[in-house]
Formats: C-alpha cells, sequence, structure tokens
C-alpha cells in the first residue's frame, strides 16, 4: 500500500521555458536507467529477496524512486508549461509534441518508450544487488551526463540533489549484499541460489 | 566486511559528522562522509538553456513576498517539511541496512517526532499533505464543512516549493 504526500522530496521551480532541456531529461522519467525503471526494478525484486532486512530497503529505495519519478516529471511539466506553437518546433521536441503535446509520457531522450526491457528481476539476491549496484552508477553518468550540457540553476539544483541520491543509494545496496553474503558460505558464494535453494540458507527474520 | 574473490564488496558505513536539515536537502544528503560532488556541477557555462544565471540555487522560500505574509510562512514551513522529511529518508536507508546502530535510531526518533509536529501544525494552519494529515484539521475543528484534502497547490505546480 502507498500513501502520497503533497509535495515533492526536492523542491522544483523552474521559471524559465525550455522544450530542448525537457526532451533530455525526459530520459530520467523512461529511459533506461530512469526514475521509473529504478523504482520498478527495486519494487520487483524484493518479492523474493532472503533476507528480510533486503526486501525493507528495496521496498524504501523503490519508493524514493517514485518521488524521483515525481521529481523528473514536475521539472518537465514546468519547462514546457507556457509553450509557445512556435517553440513547439524545436528540434528534438517537435516530434515529441506532435505525439504527446506537452503531457508526460515515459520516453528515453532518443524517443524509445519505456520498457521494462531496461532492467531485471532475477530471482538470485547477489545477481540482482549486483544488477542494483549498477543501475544506481548508470543513473549517476546520466545526471553528470545532463549537468555537462544544462546550464539553468533553476533545473541543475535538482539534478544535483538526484544525482548525489544515486551514490547514497550505491552504498545501501552495497551494504544489503553485504548482509547478504554474512548468511552465505564466504568459501564460495555460488554452491547455490540463495533466493531458490532456501533449505541452505538460514535467514534471520 | 570480509573482501573475497569474485564477488563486489563495499564497507559498512559508519555513523559520522551529518550536515544541518537545510544543507543535506541541498546536497542531497545527511551524511558529509557521502557527499562525492562532480566537478562539472558548478562550473556549467554553456549548452543547452543557458537563459538567466541565478547563483545560490531554488532555496524554497524566495524572497520576493511580503514578509509575514501568508504565503511566505507557508512555504517557511513546507521548506521545513521538506528538509525534516529528507533527514529522515537518508536515516531511513542507514537504518535499514545498520539495524542496531543506536545514534541512527536516536536521531531517527528525534527526526520523526519533530516531522510528525510540522505536519500537524501544516495541516491546521494551511492544508493536509497526507490524508491522514486531514485528521488534524477536523480534530481543531470538528464541524469543518472543508473537504481539505483538494486544497492548496499541486506539487508539481512549483507555486507552494
Amino acid at each position: 500500500m502507498w500513501i502520497y504526500e503533497k509535495r515533492l522530496q526536492y523542491p522544483v521551480k523552474i521559471t524559465k521555458t525550455c522544450p530542448k532541456t525537457a526532451q533530455l531529461i525526459i530520459s530520467q522519467y523512461g529511459g533506461p536507467d530512469g526514475e521509473l525503471s529504478a523504482s520498478m526494478r527495486y519494487l520487483a525484486q524484493r518479492y523474493t529477496m532472503p533476507l528480510k532486512a533486503v526486501g525493507g530497503l528495496l521496498t524504501d529505495i523503490g519508493t524514493e524512486e517514485l518521488g524521483h519519478m515525481e521529481i523528473i516529471c514536475a521539472m518537465v511539466y514546468q519547462l514546457t508549461k507556457n509553450l509557445t506553437p512556435e517553440e513547439a518546433k524545436t528540434a528534438g521536441f517537435d516530434a515529441y509534441y506532435i505525439d504527446h503535446t506537452t503531457a508526460l509520457w515515459p520516453q528515453a531522450a532518443g524517443g524509445v518508450p519505456f520498457t521494462a526491457k531496461e532492467f531485471q528481476s532475477k530471482g538470485d539476491a547477489i545477481t540482482d544487488l549486483t544488477e542494483d549496484l549498477a543501475a544506481e552508477q548508470k543513473a549517476r553518468t546520466v545526471y553528470e551526463n545532463l549537468l555537462r550540457v544544462i546550464t539553468d540553476p533553476e533545473v541543475r539544483e535538482p539534478l544535483k540533489f538526484l544525482r548525489t541520491r544515486e551514490i547514497v543509494h550505491f552504498q545501501r545496496f552495497g551494504e544489503a549484499l553485504e548482509r547478504t553474503k554474512e548468511k552465505l558460505d564466504a568459501r564460495n558464494y555460488y554452491f547455490f541460489n540463495p533466493e531458490f535453494d532456501k533449505q541452505f540458507v538460514e535467514v534471520a527474520k | 566486511m570480509q573482501e573475497n574473490l569474485a564477488i563486489a564488496s563495499v564497507p559498512m558505513q559508519e555513523w559520522g559528522a551529518l550536515y544541518g536539515a537545510e544543507e543535506a536537502l541541498r546536497v542531497g544528503t545527511i551524511f558529509q562522509d557521502l557527499n562525492k560532488p562532480f566537478f562539472a556541477a558548478d562550473s556549467g557555462k554553456q549548452g543547452v538553456g543557458s537563459g538567466q544565471q541565478k547563483d545560490g540555487g531554488n532555496r524554497m522560500d524566495s524572497g520576493n513576498r511580503e514578509p509575514g505574509s501568508e504565503q511566505q510562512q507557508r512555504e517557511q514551513m513546507m521548506a521545513k517539511i521538506q528538509e525534516t522529511s529528507f533527514a529522515l529518508d537518508d536515516v531511513r536507508l542507514y537504518m535499514d541496512t545498520h539495524p542496531d546502530d543506536r545514534q541512527g535510531l536516536a536521531f531517527f526518533k528525534e527526526t520523526l517526532a519533530k516531522r510528525k509536529t510540522l505536519l500537524s501544525a501544516y495541516a491546521q494552519q494551511f492544508y493536509p499533505l497526507t490524508v491522514d494529515c486531514s485528521a488534524d484539521r477536523y480534530e481543531k475543528d470538528p464541524a469543518s464543512e472543508c473537504y481539505c484534502w483538494l486544497k492548496g497547490p499541486m506539487p508539481w505546480e512549483g507555486a507552494c516549493v
């Protein structure tokens, strides 16, 4: 169950219309390393995690990613809210405008629609946590690429915040992997799948 | 932490120095040890959207309103809620992987209490941020005929940041 809280995790107040910037940032909504993909990945993986605490962490980070999705959407919305028909012709945003006007729709910067193919839920705790570590790094790189090309401070401040969150989440997934390893035999972590071959792992509840 | 071949290892974080709530939100973490800035994050000069250059980021209480106006009071309280709630978000993830950390737990409890007070006051003075906060309004004014869940700007509008 989720409860909505009527505020953004980080404030977004963009006063300057810029469809080109919107067209780049939308990738963190529906792109390969975007917040929607992140959220769906963690919320999908949590059910079968052998350690309850790791399932809890995936729930909390997956929930925070939903909040990040909302920040990104708010940015795209505010960047295009007062779009004129002339501005709609901006290279890069014109194709999006034809299909969606100024509504929000999850796609990558290059126009590829959001797809579950961007993430995995593999059913092996080590595999999934390693994917999660990589996912945070990929998203960090996207935010850094955005920060290299976007100059408006009203857009940069939320992007800098979101970039730091990727680093914090990386640390937490690393710690979750350590907690999982503690329950396994260090001589061979791969002797069985801790998520499927349950009889081999003694899981603290 | 034990390091082994053929598997990733990340050291467990130890509780350390924290940022104040306002700076923590600006930076993106309460933990000074986890703030790892990017060199190009503070030096963007050319590129897309190079319009006005305004320094200092989007601090919540943008200054051009009458001091003491309802909107200014609301924005100041919203800023406090955002800062306190973010500190809670960050310490919660830490506690998820460090459930026995006593300093972390003390900070978690302290931040929870602050947030509860702020949310309740905001609901009574302005509008509820969660549907449960509506109860704070009806406790104060049981005969209220306001369906207050619809009050207040939608968060993506940027009107009440």
